[in-house]
């Protein structure tokens, strides 16, 4: 793909090429970003990854847009109501730069599929709302040697790390256990906080500058205005990095695995 | 002798947080948890189940280091510990 940047996405980018030069909008513009989720935090992400200039993005989503979803998911609006969540997220991405490349697909992220949708991108963002499919993502972050920018909520708390295969705990490292699967309270800021966060991970992963979440969980209270963070680390043992990759995985642990305990 | 019990999200609402607790350095993780969490019918079940066993999600640190919950039965508070407990959220 020509990288060179067109007079009007000079124009577009100046304020952010004033902080890291034509040289990292280039570098904006060849990266292939995997957005999992068109949902709560889906929405921000992908909305700040499109108006920097992230070249390519693709969103996966299954979902229809539904009125309890407007609270959150900023995406969508009332007059999508009833349409397929990706061809909203299309339409408003596109709407908000045309110079970038949107890729959506209608399906649901499951084994069969996963690697294939993922394909060549550089990155993985999960927005996604259960643990299932985000051990599957990580597993095809690990797989694939590209880091999985996890995020995930709950009311007014959210949590955000970065995953950098062989650099970095994994999602099974930090999280061996899914919590209980609910319908989940959320207010909108609480994505839009995380997401934004997700989002600002992948531009500066993309631009290599900064510090990344690198074994580093950062926990938003919302409640109390507060981030947090706690170290966190490989676990040697780990199912899905683990040296031995030996499958110590608890009875219960089995549930999220489906079919794939014997890949 | 003392030691500081940080809960976190949901934990928080329920049972404070940045608690100090005196310990004697015979007192469980889980134990001093239990004590705390004692206070509140909710807080209590959201971390522990109906045994008395931590929430298979929980995670658990001491002074910044992961202790399996599984583990923690072994680890004893010491004087000026700090221990976190933190329970994973899943929405999108």
């Amino acid at each position: 793909m020509m990288t060179v940047l067109s007079d009007r996405e000079c124009e577009r980018y100046k304020r952010q090429t004033m902080l890291f030069g034509e040289e990292g909008q280039e570098r904006l513009k060849k990266a292939h970003i995997f957005v999992a989720g068109a949902g709560g935090l889906g929405s921000p992400v992908s909305i700040y990854l499109a108006v920097a200039g992230v070249g390519t993005i693709t969103v996966v989503d299954k979902d229809t847009v539904d009125q309890s979803n407007l609270n959150r998911q900023i995406l969508h609006g009332q007059a999508d109501i009833g349409k397929k969540k990706v061809a909203s997220a299309e339409e408003k991405l596109t709407a908000l730069n045309p110079d970038i490349r949107v890729t959506v697909v209608d399906t649901t992220i499951d084994e069969s599929n996963a690697a294939r949708l993922v394909g060549g991108a550089d990155g993985i963002v999960d927005a996604m709302d259960n643990y299932p499919t985000r051990y599957l993502l990580n597993d095809i972050a690990l797989e694939k040697k590209i880091p999985l920018f996890h995020g995930a909520i709950r009311g007014f708390y959210g949590q955000a790390t970065t995953i950098i295969p062989g650099k970095t705990a994994c999602l099974r490292c930090v999280f061996p256990c899914a919590p209980p699967k609910e319908v989940f309270p959320v207010i909108g800021a609480t994505p839009g906080v995380i997401g934004t966060i997700q989002a600002n991970e992948v531009i500066r992963y993309i631009l290599g500058t900064g510090d990344l979440l690198a074994n580093r969980l950062l926990i938003w209270d919302g409640m109390c205005s507060r981030t947090e963070e706690i170290a966190v680390a490989r676990n040697p043992r780990c199912p899905a990095c683990g040296d031995e990759k030996s499958k110590k995985i608890p009875e219960k642990k089995q549930d999220n695995l489906n079919e794939r305990k014997r890949r | 002798m003392t030691a500081k019990i940080r809960f976190f999200a949901r934990f928080r609402e329920l049972l404070g947080t940045d608690i100090m607790v005196d310990v004697d350095g015979k007192t469980s993780l889980p134990d001093l948890v239990k004590q705390i969490a004692a206070k509140n019918r909710e807080g209590y079940d959201a971390i522990f189940d109906e045994k008395g066993a931590f929430r298979e999600f929980v995670i658990l640190m001491q002074n910044g280091r992961r202790i399996e919950t599984t583990e923690a039965s072994a680890v004893m508070v010491a004087d000026g510990d700090e221990i976190a407990v933190f329970p994973p959220v899943a929405g999108g």
